[in-house]
Formats: structure tokens, C-alpha cells, sequence
């Protein structure tokens, strides 16, 4: 070892410098639309309340930047088109010419409505309801789905706002001679009843966050233990082509305590690979702008899956080492079916938007029990019960993939 | 010390045997020439006399043991010298020594007298800490064969232990087996150099197809077959044909 310490040190940097990279790039995906602040066009064809009332609301909200002029000149229909196609912008909100009059027209509609049920006999000016008007949002088309989805529920909501507010105006305008009550807050009211988002976790524990950093350095960390499986594979075949494997084999004793000598090294030096990460994430990640990792009360907990995690990877190892005569061939199988099982173990995107097939054949990647494992311990503050199942599969398959190693070794 | 008996061994998806009806004993004591030309069968021989190959037809027992029964017993008195250089390439000479010596199980202060020992021998005590990777062709030889001593085997197995290795190398390493065939030990060992075997045997068996060709002290091959050295015998008893 000490004779490689470049190699040595970069078996660590590299991992480092990996979930670095990764905590940044998935860093906008991960956080919460309601932490970002969008850049919008908005074009007003309207100008009229709702219009008025729906600016005033976005700006209010603080996550839009309208704007209405580009270059020094007001918006026009052609320029937002141009400016969210050329994908300056995400996104564009058109107010088309005559909405405020329509949702005056459904709230005189409505207001009438309820006079005449409740006995009032004024009738406020109408017309019948158009259905063809809306208020338009224009996309860049990379925009993401979720996000679209975010941006047109918060229009709604603030259109939704104005609407009930104008059906009250409307109510109230049935009887000319009733003065306005200035003291009735009908906001503050409705919120009386809100929806609020509560914690599943005991109050006086930790409250952990999902965020990129908690969900991307164990996720890099796992896959840079399981990476490792290049150099145990590497060892592996070096040692058999150079004729120490064969040295080793004619040694009195059984050949399983060497070969269980060398797992126990590379679970090791898995373990200690990962709790560099770890610190990485509590320490180095602030330092980049991003959140502290977040690490639970049960060390216990998170050292005996962490040991299981290695376990297998370095078991694969052995396996992708002893079936394969060349690196040339081992290599390649190492490097893709690693990037294959974390990919499928939910490691570059969470396990739940993975499509149904593939959450079904994740099953098969240790790195998804290693993570679930993980985040139960980080994330769900779980006990050891519900650290038992990940630990037994990745324990179970370190023993088959070790069992099946031995026997094509026997074989050969 | 040596003997077997009706040897076969056919590897999965082979045409043909490897090792084919094959008898021999040899006594104890004695340094053995196992020669043949490429693919006769010699390594697979060597593979199933030192235990590394166990699927096999026959009887094999060395130095009174059963190889089927009681292999881990021939392990600790048999040693192989495989034809690779079966050291780890970043470690120095003293450190692989002592790395195998410690899976021999021997004790440690033991230990170091017979690396101390064996390196001041074969000329590589004033090189014992340098990294094998920095080792010439000759001295990467040399201490591939202390690595096999270290248990003191009564059996020492070469294979091919001097090709490509320079001619003071060369002479170290035929001084040395004729030293320790001397101490009482037995050596096998395998060589396309005929000469060379010709000079440091005291048997030799020539192999070919997996079958034996002939069986004897290489004077008195030499005068059987009527030519005037081994080589000759060789070429008449295998033919002229390039193996590869």
C-alpha cells in the first residue's frame, strides 16, 4: 500500500471528488421549487384588476422576477415566443385581453345566483360565460414536467385567490346601499384552515432534510465502494497471471482463510472509504454552498451496514476477479454492471421515479438495500429492526457471490 | 520418493489427454530432468504431482504420501518454483519473503535467519529492500526461488527456472540445486535447455503427447540411443517437428 500511495490517495480522492461533482450537478433538481426564484415574462394584454391582482400576488410570493420589458421595450406576443424558444426564459405568462372582464362576468353570474336563492331580487349586469379564455403559460420546451406542473398550480392558486375575491366584491355589490366592512378579512379567515407539513419523526429527534447532499454522498459513497471491485478484481487476476495466486494455493492450510484475509483488507479500506465521504459531506460540502450532510445518533447502526455494504462489494469483487482470466475482460464487466446496479439502486435518481419494471428488477442491486439501509438510518432515524432486512440480503448475497467464487475456483 | 502410476488427466473440451498412461518412479535424492518438447504434458505433470490439479486418473504419491488424501501434508514438504515471477512487483524482495513466510506459518526470528540466509546464497542480500519491479531478469529469478525454500521442502519442484536468466544467474542457480541435492533433498525440474540438464541431472524422463518416451540417466541415454549428448537423444526420440 505504502509503495502506491499515489494510487492509494486517488482511490479516495476520486470518490471525493465524484460525490462533490454529483451533490452540485443534482443540487437544482433536488431542491424545492417553493426555495427557487423564477425569471418570468409577463405579458400583459389584459390590463385590467385581474391582471393587476395576479402581478401584485406573484410578486408578493417572492419566487417570480416579472418581467415586462425587454431591452427597454414593452413585451409583445412575437418577443416572449422568440426569448422562451431561444430558452432565455423558462417560462412566459400571458394574460390575454379580456379576462379580467370575464371573471368579473362569472362573478356576476355567480353573485346572482346566490341573491336569488338567498331573496335578493337586484340582477347584476352579465352575459353568458365564455369558455375560450385563458390565462397562458408558455414553457421553454426543456422544461421539466415537475416543474410545470409547480408554476401552473401557483398561477391557479393565485388566480383562484382573485376570483373568490371578486364573487365577493359581486355579493356584496347586489345591495348598492351595504358599505363595504373594511374589517373583514376573508384571506385571514380562509387560512384559518390551512395545510401544514409535520414531521413523522419524535420532536426531540433530529430533522432530517432530503436534499442533494443527503441523498447524494451515501448514494456516491456506496458506489465508490462497490468501484472498488476494479482494483479488487484487478488484484485478483494480477496475482493469478504472475503466478503468486498459484504460490498462494500450494500453501498448507485452507485457501478460503487467505481468501477471507483478503476481503477482510478490502471491507476495510470500503469502510474507512466510506466515512471519508461522509465526512466530506459533513464538512466540505458547507464550504461549496451546499447543506451539511446530516448524520444520525446511531453510529452502531450506520457502522454495521456500512460493514455489510463492503461485504458484498468487495465479495463482487472476488468473484468478477476469480471469473475472469484478463483484466481486459474483467474490467469492462466491473466498470458496467457497477453503473448498471447503481442506476437501477436508485442512486443516480431515487428508486420511486423509476419506472415500475425497473423498480421491480432493483431488487436485484445491492446498492439499492445499501441505500434504503442508509437512508433509513440518516434519513428515517430507524432502528436496528429496520436496519435487519438490508443487512441480511447484503449479507446473504456476499455469501453466495463468496460461495460461488470459491467453487469456480475449485473448478479451475 | 517418487511414484505413478497410470496418470491421466484430459481438460474439459481438450481433443485429446494431457497426460496419457504415464508411469514413472523415481528415488529419493536425486535432482530428476522432466523434459519434453511444448505441450507434452509437463506442467500438467508438475500441476498434479504438487496437488494444484486434483481431477485426475491414477495414483500419484510423493515422498510416500497420497496426493489424493494427503496433499496438505505433501504442501508443507513440497515446493513449487513456477516458471512466472510469482512475487508481488511493489514490494521489496524481504517483504515478499517474509509475506509468504508468514503463510507458511513459520516462526518469525526462524524466519529471517532463512531469508538472511538464502538472500546472502543467491547474491541478493545487499538488493533485500529493493522493489522486485527493480530487480533484473536474473535476480527476479533468484529470489522466485528463495520464495519456494522457505519452508525447507524436501521436494523442490522448477519449473523452467533458469529461461531467459543471464549466465552468472544461471550457474548461481545450478550451484545452488546441487548444494541442496547434496543437503539429501530431491529437485524435479523442467528445462528446454538440455545442455544444461544434461550437466545437473541425474535421471531424466522424456515426455511426449502425455505419454513416456524414455526414462534414465542421461549417460546412459546417450550411449543407448548412440549420439554424444542429450540434446540429440532428444530430437531423435520427439523428431525434428517445431511444437508450439
Amino acid at each position: 500500500m505504502r509503495r502506491d500511495l499515489g494510487g492509494f490517495a486517488l482511490l479516495f480522492l476520486m470518490p471525493i471528488l465524484l460525490i462533490i461533482i454529483m451533490a452540485l450537478v443534482q443540487d437544482g433538481p433536488f431542491k424545492d421549487y417553493k426555495d427557487r426564484k423564477f425569471e418570468t415574462l409577463f405579458l400583459n394584454l389584459d390590463q385590467g384588476k385581474v391582471a393587476a391582482s395576479i402581478k401584485k400576488s406573484l410578486i408578493a410570493s417572492e419566487q417570480f422576477t416579472i418581467i415586462e420589458t425587454l431591452n427597454g421595450k414593452s413585451l409583445e406576443e412575437a418577443h416572449v415566443v422568440k426569448a422562451i424558444q431561444a430558452g432565455k426564459y423558462q417560462f412566459a405568462i400571458i394574460m390575454k385581453k379580456g379576462i379580467s372582464a370575464e371573471i368579473v362576468n362569472s362573478g356576476n353570474i355567480i353573485a346572482n345566483q346566490i341573491g336569488k336563492k338567498i331573496g335578493i331580487n337586484a340582477q347584476l349586469p352579465h352575459r353568458e360565460s365564455r369558455d375560450s379564455i385563458a390565462i397562458e403559460l408558455m414553457f421553454d420546451p426543456v422544461s421539466k414536467p415537475a416543474m410545470k406542473i409547480a408554476i401552473t398550480n401557483a398561477v391557479e392558486r393565485f388566480m383562484q385567490k382573485v376570483q373568490s375575491e371578486i364573487v365577493l366584491d359581486r355579493i356584496a355589490s347586489l345591495s348598492p346601499n351595504t358599505e363595504k366592512d373594511t374589517s373583514f378579512d376573508f384571506e385571514k379567515i380562509l387560512h384559518q384552515v390551512g395545510v401544514k407539513e409535520v414531521s413523522s419523526q419524535p420532536k426531540n429527534e433530529m430533522q432530517s432534510k432530503m436534499n442533494s447532499v443527503q441523498h447524494n454522498v451515501p448514494a456516491w459513497a456506496i458506489f465508490g465502494m462497490f468501484f472498488m471491485i476494479i482494483i479488487i478484481s484487478e488484484s485478483i487476476i494480477n496475482e493469478r497471471l504472475s503466478g503468486s495466486w498459484t504460490r498462494i494455493k500450494l500453501i498448507p492450510g485452507n485457501f478460503s482463510h487467505i481468501l477471507m484475509g483478503k476481503l477482510m483488507f478490502f471491507v476495510l479500506l470500503g469502510i474507512v472509504q466510506f466515512y471519508l465521504m461522509l465526512l466530506v459531506g459533513v464538512y466540505v460540502m458547507p464550504l461549496i454552498g451546499l447543506d451539511a450532510l446530516q448524520l444520525s445518533d446511531s453510529p452502531l447502526l450506520l457502522f454495521i451496514l456500512v460493514s455489510s455494504i463492503s461485504c458484498c462489494a468487495t465479495a463482487y469483487g472476488i468473484l468478477i476477479g476469480i471469473l475472469f482470466n484478463s483484466s481486459n475482460q474483467a474490467l469492462p464487466v466491473a466498470a458496467i454492471s457497477v453503473v448498471i446496479l447503481s442506476a437501477i439502486g436508485g442512486v443516480w435518481v431515487p428508486i420511486e421515479v423509476l419506472p415500475n419494471v425497473l423498480k421491480s428488477i432493483s431488487l436485484i442491486s445491492p446498492m439499492r438495500w445499501g441505500l434504503e439501509g442508509i437512508n433509513n438510518v440518516l434519513l428515517r432515524q430507524c432502528s436496528f429492526t429496520d436496519i435487519i432486512k438490508p443487512c441480511v440480503v447484503l449479507l446473504s448475497g456476499s455469501a453466495i457471490t463468496l460461495s460461488l467464487a470459491w467453487l469456480i475456483e475449485k473448478k479451475k | 520418493m517418487l511414484c505413478v502410476n497410470n496418470l491421466y488427466k484430459k481438460y474439459k473440451n481438450a481433443e485429446t489427454p494431457s497426460v496419457n498412461d504415464l508411469s514413472f518412479t523415481f528415488e529419493k535424492g536425486k535432482i530428476i530432468g522432466l523434459l519434453g518438447p511444448n505441450g507434452a504434458g509437463k506442467t500438467t505433470t508438475i500441476s498434479i504431482l504438487c496437488g494444484l490439479i486434483n481431477q485426475f486418473e491414477g495414483d500419484v504419491k510423493v515422498l510416500g504420501y497420497d496426493i489424493r488424501t494427503q496433499a496438505n501434508i505433501i504442501r508443507g514438504i513440497v515446493s513449487v518454483v513456477p516458471q512466472q515471477i510469482a512475487l508481488y512487483p511493489t514490494l521489496s524482495c524481504y517483504e515478499n519473503l517474509l509475506y509468504y513466510g508468514k503463510l507458511y506459518n513459520i516462526n518469525a526470528s526462524k524466519l529471517k535467519e532463512t531469508i538472511h540466509q538464502y538472500l546472502d546464497d543467491f547474491g541478493l542480500k545487499d538488493h533485500l529492500h529493493k522493489q522486485i519491479k527493480h530487480y533484473s531478469g536474473g535476480m527476479k529469478r533468484r529470489a522466485n526461488i528463495i520464495a519456494s525454500l522457505l519452508n525447507h521442502p524436501h521436494l523442490l519442484i522448477l519449473d523452467e527456472p533458469t529461461a531467459g536468466v543471464d549466465v552468472h544467474s544461471r550457474s548461481m542457480i545450478l550451484h545452488f540445486l546441487k548444494q541442496y541435492n547434496a543437503a539429501g533433498n530431491s529437485v524435479i525440474y523442467t528445462s528446454h535447455l538440455l545442455e544444461e540438464a544434461e550437466t545437473i541431472c541425474d535421471e531424466v524422463l522424456i515426455i511426449d503427447n502425455g505419454k513416456k518416451i524414455v526414462q534414465g540417466s542421461p549417460e546412459a541415454l546417450i550411449t543407448q540411443y548412440q549420439t554424444n549428448n542429450l540434446e540429440n537423444v532428444f530430437i531423435k526420440l520427439t523428431g525434428n517437428q517445431v511444437r508450439d
